[in-house]
């Protein structure tokens, strides 16, 4: 693959990051992860970073930080090597990272202790500590919880913490390792400000990301494929080159909609501000008879039930002085072959209601349902219906256990008594659904996998048991866009083949597809209904969940006075709308 | 057992955050009155020794608003401890027991001696238990932590990692949570599937053999855990040597005093139970 430079470099006369033809591999591996990369970063320059799962992005801002260390003379920061161990700390007090993993960079048990590490590592004296530790403290608003120990804050006031713990240090860049991946779309929308504030006020960023919206934020993007530096310049230019899917991109939505409506494409534009240009434009007359979308219909429910919920509760350490309501009076029914996604925000409690709903718990109060049996009766056999109704945990790759994929899979089916060629034949149709051919993968170990062929297996485990449902919490959180597409894919699949499916998501434009969306907050359910309905009239800003694009848009356009129907949740119901908005527009004189 | 939670959600340790003159004092003075009342507990022979440590805990707890029976928690888990080592007493008397027989049942009697020698042993492990309890309702894990590296300070300059082993301390303390999480995550993954964990089968050998191929993907996840917080310190600066703190636990005059009064007691209860026969 050949590098393919969108704009001219830019000027690198005072760069801040020189990098030049670097390449890197990992001790006692043979493949290269980076390969002869060149670029450099200007000082208050704003750049995303993007490519598949494995690309090697991460290594880069390793080898950048002199967490790895590069071959000598290949990345030049302000003067330094960071091959060189006193150049790496050097380095490491200018440039400062935020991580994927809010938890996995807390190093001290309160808050305010934690903001401090990195300053008591540099020796920098209690009074003016004092200062700069409030100072970042109250630039990511969580002045309030100093003394709160760092593990009872939400997921997003951690992502804070650890951002308050890179600003203290006062950097020239902060670099953002996928620092929005696993948090709520509230959390994840208040890092994305802070990054714009910090940006503005001079601190070059970095930011690592899948999230093709996010990256169109950026000033400059660099896509790295197979550890080749493939793109270097505007987001605009590269959204509209044709081949970015060949390096596991996705167009960001704004640009898909503006393709579909055949409007001009604005890398980067907000949902919003897309919706106030849609509104401006004068083909689309607002006429009062334009036609309204049908109103939201909710399909009878059948006979057999999937799962239902009534008034069921759940409290972790019940009956001590700790004990915590996870969740509280959530009535809820679906039928078989039907889907059901679950939003809310980190803590809301959709991890809680997913285990009642896979027989992995029991509700403390009220009653659930797998399958039409209570999962509280003692003639139960729990151990069968969760294996009709199977979890899949968060980031289940981390929960894979075997040596070997195909022994991985089998767990499942072996443990409901199969064997012999039936149960080669089930790990074989179950790896081959989900894009994991039995004959090349059987005997390939897992932790060789990449990240992306990790959560299918992980999947395929669920299905060699040919379960009824599919309890699956966060599918497809952390993947690159075509690794969630492919994922997606398989999934949608089984429900079309007659699954149940629930399933928890930040992502909104996968919540869009199910039959219904049920919004959690504080450990209730405070919506449920299809999801033109709860994206539409009854959504409300307080949920803190966002909206798919087209329907946040379509929002926006409506308050600049368009008369779009309330209740368009995707790209194709938006499309259709405007058309006939068009068509009503032209009919008039 | 049903449901399939572990120790995530439990807070660590027993601290009760409140302000009182014990909760002020630095952690460093904490440490060495824990051990002045721990060691006459568990080494002196006089049981007046143990009246002792058990007066000062009752008085500090006091002066803590540490109820009694918050101290007292850990008793429960060793109860057991103490009965077996009880029944192990009546078992196996001494040869040269002369004191009076309060109960014979043929091979096993109970005498004065042992029973008197089992009250003590519970009583010593009653006073142990309410200075742990003390220390920990008092001490905040990052304190516990500091306190280590306060009182090795003088021994820093031997060579010894002060720093470092507080680090580890904070650092385990830090990795209770984690690796209960991990732990959670896999039995979830292979009850969905199902393992037995949970579905109320079985005896402690089935238990056994279901936990134990857990060790290894657990450990592994434990130290990729590790690994990524090794990196985000280094990212953030890490060193052990030129160091400031951001928690003062530097004491006054006041402090200096506790601290010497702390050894004046260990030692003072240690030399007066030496001193009597009872």
């Amino acid at each position: 693959m050949s590098t393919s430079l969108g704009t001219p470099e830019p000027a690198v006369r005072h760069a801040l990051i020189d990098i030049h033809s670097l390449s890197y591999r990992y001790p006692s591996r043979s493949e290269l992860v980076l390969d002869d990369v060149s670029f450099s970063l200007a000082p208050r320059e704003y750049v995303a970073l993007v490519g598949a799962n494995g690309s090697g992005k991460s290594t880069l801002a390793r080898c950048v930080c002199g967490l790895l260390e590069p071959p000598p003379g290949s990345v030049n920061v302000g003067g330094l090597d960071p091959s060189k161990r006193a150049d790496a700390f050097e380095i490491r007090k200018r440039l400062s990272l935020v991580f994927q993993s809010p938890l996995d960079q807390i190093v001290a048990s309160v808050v305010e202790e934690d903001v401090a590490f990195g300053l008591e590592n540099l020796g920098v004296p209690k009074s003016d500590m004092d200062t700069r530790v409030e100072a970042a403290l109250r630039a990511v608003d969580l002045w309030s919880v100093r003394k709160r120990p760092t593990r009872f804050l939400s997921a997003g006031q951690q992502q804070r913490l650890a951002l308050a713990g890179a600003m203290v240090m006062e950097p020239k860049a902060i670099i953002f390792d996928e620092a929005t991946a696993m948090i709520d779309p509230a959390g994840r929308e208040s890092i994305l400000d802070h990054m714009d504030i910090l940006a503005e006020g001079g601190t070059a960023i970095l930011h690592i990301t899948h999230d093709m919206g996010e990256a169109a934020r950026a000033d400059r993007v660099l896509v790295l494929s197979g550890g080749r530096l493939v793109y270097d310049g505007r987001p605009q230019a590269l959204f509209e080159r044709e081949d970015v899917s060949a390096w596991a991109l996705a167009e960001p939505p704004s640009m898909a909609t503006a393709r579909a409506l055949g409007m001009k494409a604005v890398a980067g534009e907000s949902a919003r501000d897309f919706g106030r240009r849609l509104a401006g434009l004068s083909v689309l007359r607002p006429s009062k008879e334009a036609a309204h979308g049908a109103p939201p219909t909710e399909t009878a429910e059948g006979n057999s039930l999937a799962w239902s919920a009534t008034t069921a509760g759940f409290s972790y350490l019940k009956g001590t002085d700790q004990e915590t309501k996870a969740l509280e009076g959530v009535d809820l029914a679906l039928s078989g072959g039907r889907s059901l996604a679950l939003v809310g925000g980190t803590g809301s409690g959709k991890s809680t209601l997913l285990q009642l709903l896979s027989a992995l718990a029991e509700p403390s109060e009220g009653r659930v349902l797998v399958f039409g049996q209570d999962t509280q009766d003692p003639k139960t056999d729990v151990r069968k219906l969760r294996m009709r109704s199977p979890l899949a945990v968060q980031r289940p790759e981390t929960a894979i256990f075997e040596l070997y994929a195909a022994d991985e899979v089998s767990f499942g089916p072996r443990n409901a008594g199969l064997e012999g060629k039936a149960l080669v034949e089930r790990v074989r149709s179950a790896m081959d659904t989900v894009g994991l051919p039995y004959a090349q993968f059987r005997d390939r170990q897992c932790r060789a996998l990449s990240g992306g062929q990790k959560r299918r297996l992980a999947l395929a485990s669920i299905l060699a048991m040919e379960p009824d449902g599919l309890v699956l919490d966060e599918p497809t959180s952390a993947l690159d866009p075509l690794s969630r597409q492919a994922l997606m894919d398989v999934i949608w699949s089984r429900v079309e083949a007659g699954r149940a499916l629930v399933f928890s998501t930040h992502s909104m434009e996968e919540a869009a597809r199910a039959d219904l969306v049920a919004v959690m907050r504080g450990g209730r359910l405070v919506a449920l209904g299809p999801p033109s309905s709860v994206f539409g009239p009854a959504w409300r800003e307080d949920w803190g969940i966002g909206l798919p694009f087209a329907a946040e848009l379509s929002r926006s356009a409506r308050q600049e006075g368009l008369d779009l129907p309330d209740g368009i949740i995707d790209l194709a119901g938006l499309a259709a709308a405007c058309g006939a908005l068009a068509s009503v527009g032209r009919e008039a004189p | 057992m049903k449901n399939l939670e572990f120790f995530r959600r439990v807070s660590i340790g027993q601290y009760l955050d409140a302000d009182s003159p014990v909760h002020r004092l630095t952690p460093a003075t904490k440490y060495l009155w824990l051990f002045a009342l721990i060691l006459p507990a568990s080494m002196a022979r006089s049981s007046l020794a143990i009246i002792l440590v058990a007066a000062a805990c009752l008085a500090a707890a006091k002066l803590a608003r540490v109820h009694l029976r918050y101290l007292l928690r850990g008793f429960g888990p060793v109860l057991p401890l103490v009965l077996l080592t009880a029944v192990l007493q009546f078992v196996f008397g001494w040869r040269d027991d002369g004191s009076l027989v309060l109960a014979d049942l043929g091979p096993i009697s109970v005498t004065m001696r042992e029973v008197l020698s089992v009250l003590g042993m519970a009583a010593r492990f009653l006073a142990i238990m309410m200075a742990l309890g003390l220390f920990t309702a008092t001490t905040t894990e990052g304190d516990s932590a500091r306190g280590i590296e306060d009182l090795m300070q003088p021994l820093a300059r031997l060579g010894i990692p002060a720093h470092g082993l507080a680090l580890a301390v904070a650092v385990a303390f830090r990795f209770i949570p984690i690796v209960a999480g991990e732990l959670e995550a896999v039995v979830k993954a292979q009850a969905a599937r199902g393992a037995d964990f949970g579905a109320g089968r079985g005896g402690i050998v089935r238990k056994v053999r279901a936990y134990l191929p857990l060790v290894v993907p657990v450990t592994v996840r434990a130290l990729e855990r590790a690994e990524a917080l090794a990196e985000a310190m280094d990212a953030r600066c890490y060193r052990s040597k030129g160091r400031t703190r951001f928690v003062v636990t530097v004491g006054g005059r006041g402090e200096a005093l506790l601290r010497l009064s702390a050894i004046v007691f260990g030692a003072g209860v240690m030399v007066l139970s030496g001193m009597l026969s009872w």
